[in-house]
């Protein structure tokens, strides 16, 4: 029932070319995305984190306030779990790289504080799942308890290549929800999306194949070296840098694309910057100046994330990938309001 | 009776592949001299691509300075790039935790396995059995072996590249040696195993 109050309050599709059209632009957005992050994937990748990071994270928020009811109601449990345990997850994460300059913890107590924070997003992620099942009896998430304990068990085994993993699936959520979108509006493309998405690990074979044996890229500055150890050059030493960045890179380009092109243009025939297309924000009862508020915020944050990218490029960008584990954590509860 | 012997043939031959390719124990190569020969540093894991150069007047080894310093950092103590596997399951303590969690989850998916499966008590038996079997080689394989073909497989035909000029590439692990061991050359020792000519016993 509450799913079909939510499909009604989401803005009717508009009339949009075939699913042909459409398949064919995702195709095109694969291989041209593969290409571009084999052939330059140091100087892209700087590029693309500069202008699409900030403008992402905004229409991720505003896609998250679309998807809020007005009233919790019966998911009250759910929305608080998930707020609270976003909130404290966050907080220790953004506490992580201080504690590290303010201790001397060795790298093996390191290995131990990484592998607690890990494991407590796996819990909370348990919880959401756990709530989220129970309000649909007929789904039989059981499987997952299981799943999750083996998660748990790889983490502790290697807690960096773990925090590695969320790093590369992390893009990959943003075509679960495009996914999930399509299949609520847009039914009749949905089946030719997910046989275009079987393109993707062709593709990444591909890459693989390609750049394996590729020389390790020249990390001789800060920041070259910063985009190398973010997709994991340290963790793993023996795997090209140029292969580590370019699929990184790759699997970025797409997450961007999804959340600023394809979803806000795919089954809304509301304009972006117009508040009263928010339910949360249009419903008699809602917060109209709340959500106004906030989109105003989140945009000033998107300015000023390109004034400090254009200051001091390296020192931004440490502090965008810290803070921004507030819109990797947020996409879970979301998405599970979508299953 | 029969399964139990039947899941301890599997578990002990998923040990023996899990384990085939380990790198023997490195024995002293003077085990009657009075002073044991010290056992090379191992330093690190890389890759090594053997090529030729007909206009090259001297040969010359190229390092690339992110794993010079690598080297640098491995003899000073310092923490550098560890390998891949080193990187698992070296501490005790997270060893035990990841065990004690990988085998509730194995017992919870077994339990939610066999209550969900509606085939028969020897199937059930036998996939579980298979499960463990895999999960037990595969945590071996990780922490002990080193999956994949063996390092020497990728330098099988470099004679062959060799003649004609070709680049070989291959993994190779970086070892410090006492300098009486080498006088003061560098030593590769390619793991090629050597090939009879044709017709030669």
């Amino acid at each position: 029932m509450q799913s079909a109050v939510e499909l009604r309050s989401w803005p009717t599709a508009r009339s949009v070319p075939s699913a042909r059209v459409f398949v064919a632009i995702v195709v095109l957005c694969l291989i041209a995305s593969a290409a571009f992050a084999s052939l330059l994937p140091l100087q892209l990748s700087i590029v693309t984190v500069f202008l699409f990071a900030g403008p992402h994270n905004w229409f991720e928020l505003r896609y998250f306030l679309m998807r809020l009811p007005v009233r919790f109601g019966r998911s009250r449990n759910f929305f608080l779990t998930a707020f609270v345990g976003l909130g404290v997850l966050t907080l220790v994460y953004v506490l992580l790289p201080l504690v590290y300059n303010t201790t001397t913890l060795s790298e093996e107590a390191w290995s131990t504080v990484i592998a607690t924070w890990n494991t407590a997003l796996i819990v909370w992620l348990g919880a959401l799942i756990w709530l989220r099942s129970k309000q649909k009896p007929r789904a039989n998430w059981r499987w997952l308890i299981p799943l999750g304990l083996a998660l748990c068990s790889l983490n502790w085994l290697g807690p960096n290549f773990f925090s590695l993993a969320i790093v590369y699936v992390h893009p990959l959520i943003a075509l679960w929800f495009l996914d999930r979108h399509l299949r609520r509006t847009r039914p009749a493309w949905s089946r030719a999306y997910r046989r275009s998405l079987c393109l993707l690990p062709l593709i990444l074979v591909g890459m693989i194949w390609q750049l394996s044996q590729t020389s390790m890229l020249a990390d001789n500055n800060g920041l070259f070296w910063r985009i190398t150890q973010h997709s994991g050059a340290e963790v793993l030493p023996q795997v090209s840098s140029h292969l580590l960045v370019s699929v990184h890179l790759f699997l970025e380009m797409l997450h961007y694309a999804v959340w600023i092109v394809a979803l806000p243009l795919i089954g809304s025939r509301a304009r972006f910057w117009d508040v009263k297309t928010v339910p949360v924000a249009r419903h008699p009862k809602g917060f109209p100046r709340l959500v106004g508020g906030v989109l105003v915020t989140a945009l000033i944050a998107v300015a000023a994330l390109w004034f400090g990218f254009s200051i001091d490029y390296a020192t931004t960008r440490d502090v965008y990938f810290t803070v921004a584990i507030a819109h990797v954590l947020a996409e879970a509860p979301f998405l599970l309001r979508m299953i | 009776m029969k399964a139990l012997l039947f899941a301890c043939c599997v578990v002990f031959l998923s040990a023996v592949l899990a384990n085939a390719d380990l790198r023997p124990p490195i024995k002293p190569a003077n085990q009657n001299a009075a002073q044991p020969t010290p056992e090379p540093k191992y330093i690190l894991h890389t890759g090594l691509e053997i090529s030729t150069d007909p206009k090259a007047y001297e040969a010359r080894l190229q390092i690339s300075q992110s794993q010079l310093q690598s080297f640098r950092a491995a003899l000073e103590g310092a923490p550098g790039n560890p390998p891949v596997v080193g990187g698992i399951a070296v501490s005790a303590p997270r060893t035990i935790i990841a065990g004690l969690l990988m085998f509730l989850a194995i017992s919870i998916g077994g339990i939610l396995l066999a209550r969900s499966v509606s085939f028969g008590r020897t199937r059930k038996a036998t996939a579980a059995i298979i499960i463990v079997a895999v999960v037990l080689g595969a945590a071996a394989i990780i922490t002990r072996g080193n999956a994949g073909p063996p390092g020497s497989y990728r330098w099988r035909n470099l004679p062959q590249a060799l003649a004609k000029g070709e680049p070989t590439t291959g993994g190779v692990d970086i070892e410090v040696v006492p300098d009486d061991q080498l006088q003061g050359r560098m030593r590769l020792i390619i793991p090629l195993k050597k090939q009879n000519a044709p017709g030669e016993e």
